[in-house]
């Protein structure tokens, strides 16, 4: 009898293992930039709605994401917080044309209220009540790369070097500064316009360059259809409406 | 080559080893020596940093060391300046993670230790406090040093928490472990390959220095 | 100088109920088969366990008392203790041991000498033979210049031969004392050999004195047994049981 039921079980597992890549095989994987989580949350959620097709997401930084990419990461779709990686991506052929799909900016937001009345985001950074400024990594985040550009284009790069730490996404430096770890953070407009961002208040950045959004369909995808399917979606006017909600142009 | 991270990484396995066989001992002597209540209870928590991911450890650690938490705020008020993201701050994640670590070869040590010795020293007029110094230190100076080095290789190879409570800041949290993960995330291959080229005889020579003080113990010094 | 004693304690196979009293110069010796307690009273005359009841003084000088709540450290009793083993540190010298609680630097090598140890002076524990370490032991207790001195068994991990020599060297130093030794064994030749009184002991309680003079007689126990000699004496049959059970176990003086 307990033969027959040990039988039983590991057929049973074989069976579940088989199915498991034929039912991962109906999925979309996006590799998504940090600063896009919350459009893309609803983005995605309206669009399995209206097409049945499930959509799975991973949010970190867009450098982190074109090094997996590189390396034979599994996703479908990729949307970058700037226009370089998937410009590069499309030089190895490994992914079609780039579109862009936003263009964002850079704010400098914190949760203290008591910065709240300054002239602009130079006297907030230089305030010596400010200790700590969270930037996201300036090397794989854009974010973090067009921050770094405002600061050496004001002349203040070096002179705050003390004050700088260095989370890994935009979002983390959103999040280093809203429990108030960091005192300001460079953050994505999108944050400084959520609900948790509403609670602080947000100075623009305009020494720091508009971070053109570009999106791909990676060409090592297996749901080239449904893929095209998300790209007409992502351009579609109602779509577009949700993405300027967010703050994003 | 930046070798930065490699100092700060020596520079902070070197004070967490000093502080945390320090603060070892004595808690050491309370789970070998002493007898009080919930005393299983108390191990186990120290036990804790062994066996949580990282990750969680930092988490917490992340939530009490900010400005509005509970040590975050006293090391304010004590020092002026925060504890989150300092040098400072690593140093103190580095004692939570690696306290058992530095316990468990103590303890074993200090187990091995006959009673009678201690109660041969009490009976010579020796007090518990010069008993410690006297009697059990001497006689676990290999546990001691297991401890040490122990603690050190450890926290050479610390991550998950630093990552989480450092911030990565050059010169002052971006340890070597950090610059090799941002290497690699950067395709920086070569600089992260370099690093990586200078860690692994470190840890290893440093894991040879304990196999020989371990086995020397085994078969009796 | 006197030492008085009466205690009791609840033990896990029985309660030790004791008490007596040792005079200076004088060497009790404790005999019994294992675990009659004999340990825990000297465990508790160095204050390294409690009573759950009882007093001991010495001298005058109240160390335990435990309906006034008086305790007395072992550190403060100035005693000297010596185990079966593990009495010598093993990170110090022979030197070293006996330095660890000797007054005065001077007062070391005379007293290393007197012990026959100073060959041994630069030696560790491990590197001397199990009787040299006993010496040593000894030693060591004497430098404190203790008020009582307490041997457990101090002789019985070591050989036949080596455990001669050193009963011999103890009943000599035995009469420079001026102090009260208790000595603890389950060797009854031992005892009778070393001490002036015999304090045998039984399951937590000291037997009869008479049994002592019984014992003292020297004649084979099979034949006293036999002969029915334990009634000539009086004594209860948990007397007789007592008696048989030290018979069982100890091993008489031809």
């Amino acid at each position: 009898m307990r033969r027959h039921i040990s039988h039983v079980l590991v057929i049973a597992l074989i069976v579940l293992g088989l199915s498991l890549p034929a039912a991962a095989g109906e999925k979309l994987l996006l590799a998504v930039a940090a600063n896009f989580i919350l459009p893309a949350e609803e983005l995605t959620e309206m669009f399995e709605a209206r097409t049945g097709i499930p959509v799975e997401a991973t949010y970190t930084s867009t450098g982190k994401l074109y090094g997996q990419i590189v390396k034979g990461a599994p996703y479908d779709l990729f949307f970058a917080a700037d226009e370089k990686r998937p410009n590069l991506l499309d030089e190895k052929g490994l992914c079609d044309t780039p579109f862009v799909y936003a263009r964002g900016q850079v704010v400098v937001w914190t949760a203290n209220q008591a910065l709240c009345g300054a002239a602009g985001w130079q006297a907030v950074v230089k305030d010596p009540e400010v200790r700590k400024i969270a930037i996201a990594n300036t090397e794989s985040a854009p974010y973090g790369t067009v921050a770094m550009i405002a600061l050496q284009k004001a002349g203040l790069w070096d002179a705050l070097k003390e004050k700088y730490v260095f989370p890994q996404t935009v979002a983390q430096a959103f999040q280093y500064a809203e429990t108030r770890s960091a005192d300001v953070g460079f953050c994505a407009y999108s944050s400084a316009l959520s609900a948790k961002g509403k609670k602080g208040c947000f100075y623009e950045v305009p020494e720091a360059p508009t971070a053109v959004q570009t999106a791909c369909i990676l060409k090592r995808t297996e749901n080239r259809s449904a893929a095209e399917r998300f790209v007409a979606f992502i351009q579609s006017p109602e779509a577009r409406k949700i993405i300027e909600k967010y703050g994003y142009r | 080559m930046d070798l930065t991270p490699l100092w700060l990484s020596l520079k902070l396995a070197f004070m967490t080893t000093v502080i945390l066989v320090i603060m070892a001992a004595p808690l050491t002597y309370l789970l070998v020596y002493v007898r009080f209540a919930g005393k299983s209870f108390f191990e186990a928590l120290l036990s804790l940093p062994m066996v949580l991911p990282p990750t969680v450890l930092g988490f917490y650690l992340l939530l009490v060391m900010t400005p509005q938490g509970n040590i975050g705020r006293f090391w304010e008020a004590v020092t002026g300046s925060p504890l989150i993201f300092t040098f400072a701050g690593i140093v103190v994640a580095s004692l939570v993670y690696s306290l058992p670590f530095a316990i468990q070869p103590m303890k074993a040590a200090f187990e091995k230790i006959d009673r009678r010795l201690l109660e041969s020293s009490y009976v010579l007029g020796l007090s518990p406090l010069s008993t410690f110094f006297k009697v059990i230190i001497p006689n676990a100076v290999n546990g001691l040093a297991a401890s040490a080095i122990l603690v050190f290789i450890h926290t050479l190879g610390e991550f998950g928490v630093i990552l989480m409570v450092g911030g990565s800041i050059p010169g002052e949290t971006k340890v070597a472990s950090i610059a090799i993960y941002e290497a690699v995330e950067a395709l920086r291959y070569r600089d992260a390959a370099m690093m990586c080229l200078i860690l692994v005889p470190i840890s290893y020579l440093f894991l040879l220095l304990i196999n020989r003080l371990t086995r020397r113990q085994i078969y009796g010094a | 100088m006197e030492l008085n004693v009466s205690i009791k304690k609840k033990l896990p196979h029985f309660d030790l109920e004791v008490s007596f009293s040792c005079r200076k110069n004088r060497l009790l010796g404790l005999v019994g088969p294992s675990g009659a307690g004999k340990t825990t009273i000297i465990r508790i005359l160095a204050g390294l366990d409690r009573p759950d009841e009882g007093r001991i003084d010495y001298n005058g000088e109240v160390w335990v008392d435990t309906e006034k709540k008086i305790f007395l450290p072992p550190q403060e009793r100035h005693l000297g203790y010596v185990f079966q083993e593990y009495t010598l540190f093993p990170h110090l010298t022979v030197a070293g041991n006996v330095a660890f609680a000797a007054a005065e630097k001077e007062e070391i090598p005379p007293l290393l000498r007197r012990f026959n140890i100073w060959h041994l002076k630069d030696r560790k524990p491990d590197k001397i033979s199990g009787g040299e370490r006993q010496r040593c032991a000894i030693c060591q207790a004497m430098a404190r210049r203790p008020r009582l001195l307490l041997l457990d068994e101090p002789f019985s991990a070591l050989d036949a031969v080596t455990r001669q020599n050193l009963r011999a060297e103890l009943r000599a130093l035995k009469g420079e004392l001026s102090i009260p030794v208790i000595h603890v064994t389950h060797d009854i030749s031992e005892a009778l050999y070393l001490a002036d009184d015999v304090l045998p002991m039984v399951g937590g309680r000291i037997v009869r004195k008479w049994m002592v003079q019984f014992m003292l007689k020297g004649r084979p126990p099979a034949q006293q047994r036999a002969a029915g000699d334990i009634d000539g004496y009086g004594g209860d049959s948990r007397d007789r049981e007592d008696l048989s059970i030290l018979y069982d176990s100890l091993k008489v003086m031809q």
